[in-house]
């Protein structure tokens, strides 16, 4: 009879351990300047997606009852043992607009926190995700009459960094079909903004011009998980948040209205070894202005096979909340991942691969993202 | 096994997790950051007065360069002649420790003299040398050495002429020549003086003093040098031993007083903006910066423009280089100029148009610093190594005075979405 895991002890941890900081603390030889969707270069910046990996890789369904995804907090009352977890992906994007496709490429680490019951009912979670990626770097080709002569240039425009949500949250197991949670949001972040204009005439100097621009904000949430039957759940969540203030050296540059969010999601876990799920959400980011669009988005996806090295695949679809033209731009995505678990499921590693497509006013961007997790039970 | 695994999947995801920095294609406007860069481009006509002129910084023994010129005009000529005086052994020679003779006089003598700077189209160039009064000094004039510019003439050699001939010697006068390296093209003169032209009068301690004139088929000008690459004598002395006169080469002597003279002498300071010339002249130009430049966030070019009220004078082949710098203090025509930062621009005897000079670096480090005095200075790059002088309309010719296009950015608007 096979003894699942008896080598992998403490070295199989700590192995997993040392791999998942090996990859999340690697950084790059260059300052990093990741490239994010294009979508979200004249709005506020590309919403993050605040799901594990596991979550993730079942398209996000599974993100609303999922303890360890910020999306909701009600979850968290089953944490059951002290539990920290940390993703990162890496992003392979094409832009294709007017016929000529760049290829982009991007590493984010979306999601860490550590969540751990604090009573027998009660339990509490802290960690952030991204609510807003903000690196983008645009080159442009142009001209410009000055002193009475056509001058080329090439402009390069460039903003590195993303808002944060940190989240405190709290969820309590109010009976054995219902608990609740609920959750105050900072937001909070930077970017390095740097605008350089190269004349080809070098009579006129290199513009060069930088700041950091610092972002904050506020907001809260609350969640219902309610147990309908044996292997069946329903989620509920809302979250508002205020706004979002750009400060630049102490002065304010913009503040701009942040969404109403709301969703729901149904899990449906008919045996031990296979989990249904499906969720929707509605967030009104129209409300940050002009090339912002109130969004639909749902997903649907599935997990087999044991907890130990399950399958995971799911689909999502829906829109992209910034984009030009009057209509908002559409995504649909694939996922496929698995997961394996060692010492007896105190370390987790998730592994996932996620197929994007979003489509808007003119501009196709098809990404591949590598997602990996770490979830580790001490 | 599953240890090889973990090992292979950790190498896959470190290499995924280098990130590449890529720029994408900006598709405007639909895909660029609302923001833009905005250029400015004004011109500040009134922005510079008062100015002045000041003359005096560099006077011709001061220069490090003796300059020689014959250039015909249409109502003068433009004539510079290098003087210098090299003094002797005295009356009596170190035969050895414990003795010493009289010298007697001079066999011949050797003169060394570097041509640091020629204008190498000029053809059928003639040096000829004069001997003068060893009173030179540095009070000595054009005028007062007219006589002896026209009585006293020992020797003329043709430098084009010398340079031709085989190993640029004369074995005839003992003269020669030669180009010393091909990126200064320097000519390091030798020329042999006999007994007549080297005369050692022992009243005078051996004390000689030369002066040298230039003619050539068109145009001459050159410049001779001065201290280390100065005239140099080397006398070959007779010296009586003991009733034996017995032959001796002291070691040889160079110019302590090494100047030049011209003619006609700088037209005086008017309110034109003189800048050049010996003694060298320097101009002032005072800028009212606008505040609404000095606020903006990046000067990228800045061109000051004067125009010339007369046609630059010096010889043809000789332009020569102005630059513009700031000053720590305004004190007028004594400010202590700052020497961090200078823009320059070549200006060409005999042209009458407009010159521009890019002061991109001074305007950007006054919009850095606010208490940097807003005010010009011009200035000959080199000064008195040249006779070249050009004069500029002042701020009070409304019509022609200079001004300044400055092309800078605003702000970029930081953190709007």
């Amino acid at each position: 009879m096979r003894r699942p895991d008896r080598w992998t002890g403490g070295r199989a941890a700590g192995t997993a351990v040392v791999l998942a900081a090996l990859f999340l603390s690697a950084s790059p030889p260059d300052r990093l300047s990741a490239q994010d969707s294009q979508f979200g270069i004249r709005g506020l910046g590309t919403p993050g997606r605040w799901e594990s990996v596991r979550s993730r890789t079942t398209g996000g369904a599974f993100g609303p009852f999922d303890p360890l995804s910020p999306l909701t907090d009600a979850p968290l009352a089953d944490i059951g043992q002290l539990t920290a977890t940390a993703a990162g992906g890496t992003s392979n994007r094409d832009a294709t607009i007017a016929g000529t496709t760049t290829r982009l490429r991007a590493t984010r680490f979306p999601v860490m926190g550590v969540a751990g019951p604090v009573g027998p009912r009660v339990a509490v979670a802290a960690g952030f995700t991204t609510y807003l990626d903000k690196s983008w770097d645009v080159t442009l080709r142009d001209s410009l009459l000055l002193r009475g002569t056509l001058q080329p240039y090439t402009d390069e425009i460039v903003s590195d960094g993303s808002v944060a949500d940190v989240r405190f949250a709290v969820a309590a197991r109010l009976s054995r079909r219902i608990a609740i949670g609920a959750g105050v949001h900072v937001l909070a972040g930077s970017t390095r903004e740097t605008a350089e204009r190269r004349f080809d005439d070098s009579t006129f100097h290199t513009v060069q011009q930088s700041a950091d621009v610092r972002y904050d904000g506020l907001g809260v949430s609350g969640s219902v998980l309610l147990g309908i039957a044996p292997g069946l759940s329903i989620v509920a969540w809302a979250r508002s948040d205020n706004r979002l203030r750009a400060q630049v050296a102490d002065t304010t540059s913009a503040v701009t209205d942040l969404p109403l969010m709301a969703g729901g999601g149904l899990l449906f876990a008919p045996s031990p070894s296979a989990r249904f799920a499906a969720s929707a959400a509605w967030r009104s980011w129209s409300k940050a202005g002009a090339g912002a669009f109130d969004t639909w988005n749902w997903s649907a996806g599935a997990e087999f096979g044991s907890r130990r090295m399950p399958i995971r695949f799911g689909a999502r679809g829906g829109q992209f909340p910034f984009g030009p033209g009057t209509t908002a731009p559409t995504e649909t995505a694939a996922s496929v991942g698995t997961g394996r678990a060692f010492s007896q499921g105190r370390a987790v590693i998730d592994l996932g691969l996620e197929r994007l497509e979003r489509r808007g006013a003119g501009l196709t961007e098809r990404v591949w993202t590598m997602l990996v997790g770490i979830t580790v039970r001490p | 096994m599953t240890r090889r695994r973990l090992a292979l999947v950790g190498a896959v995801l470190l290499v995924a997790a280098c990130v590449e920095r890529l720029t994408a294609p900006g598709q405007c406007p639909d895909f660029c950051p609302s923001g833009q860069i905005t250029i400015v481009d004004t011109l500040l006509a009134g922005s510079i007065g008062p100015d002045s002129a000041f003359r005096g910084y560099v006077l011709a023994y001061e220069s490090p360069l003796m300059l020689g010129a014959h250039v015909p005009g249409a109502t003068d000529t433009l004539d510079s002649r290098p003087i210098f005086r090299i003094n002797g052994v005295g009356g009596r020679f170190i035969l050895s420790a414990t003795d010493t003779g009289a010298i007697l006089g001079a066999d011949s003598a050797r003169l060394q003299l570097y041509i640091v700077r020629r204008d190498t189209a000029t053809h059928n160039l003639r040096l000829q040398l004069y001997r003068l009064p060893i009173t030179i000094d540095t009070g000595t004039t054009f005028g007062a050495l007219a006589a002896p510019f026209t009585d006293s003439l020992i020797r003329t050699v043709n430098i084009d002429t010398l340079l031709a001939r085989p190993g640029g010697k004369d074995p005839v006068t003992g003269d020669s020549a030669a180009v010393m390296d091909t990126v200064t093209r320097r000519v390091f003169l030798s020329l042999k003086l006999d007994t007549a032209a080297a005369r050692y009068v022992v009243p005078d301690s051996g004390t000689v003093a030369y002066g040298i004139r230039l003619a050539a088929n068109n145009f001459a000008s050159i410049a001779l040098g001065k201290a280390a690459l100065g005239p140099v004598l080397q006398w070959y002395l007779r010296v009586d031993s003991l009733g034996t006169t017995v032959a001796r080469t002291p070691t040889t002597r160079s110019a302590p007083f090494a100047s030049f003279v011209f003619a006609p002498p700088p037209a005086r300071l008017d309110s034109t903006l003189a800048v050049g010339g010996v003694p060298s002249a320097h101009s002032l130009l005072r800028v009212a910066f606008p505040k609404f430049i000095r606020d903006s966030s990046q000067i990228i070019r800045a061109t000051l423009s004067l125009v010339p009220a007369v046609a630059a004078r010096g010889a043809p082949a000789d332009s020569f280089v102005i630059e513009a710098r700031t000053v720590f203090v305004d004190f007028g025509g004594k400010s202590p100029i700052d020497p961090r930062l200078g823009d320059t621009t070549v200006i060409h005897p005999g042209s009458t148009d407009t010159v521009k000079i890019e002061v991109t670096n001074l305007l950007q480090l006054w919009a850095a610093d606010s208490t940097h005095p807003t005010t010009l200075v011009l200035r000959p790059q080199a000064e008195a190594q040249f006779l070249g002088e050009i004069r500029f309309y002042p701020s009070v010719a409304a019509a022609f005075r200079p001004t300044l296009q400055v092309t800078f950015v605003r702000r970029f608007p930081f953190g709007v979405p």
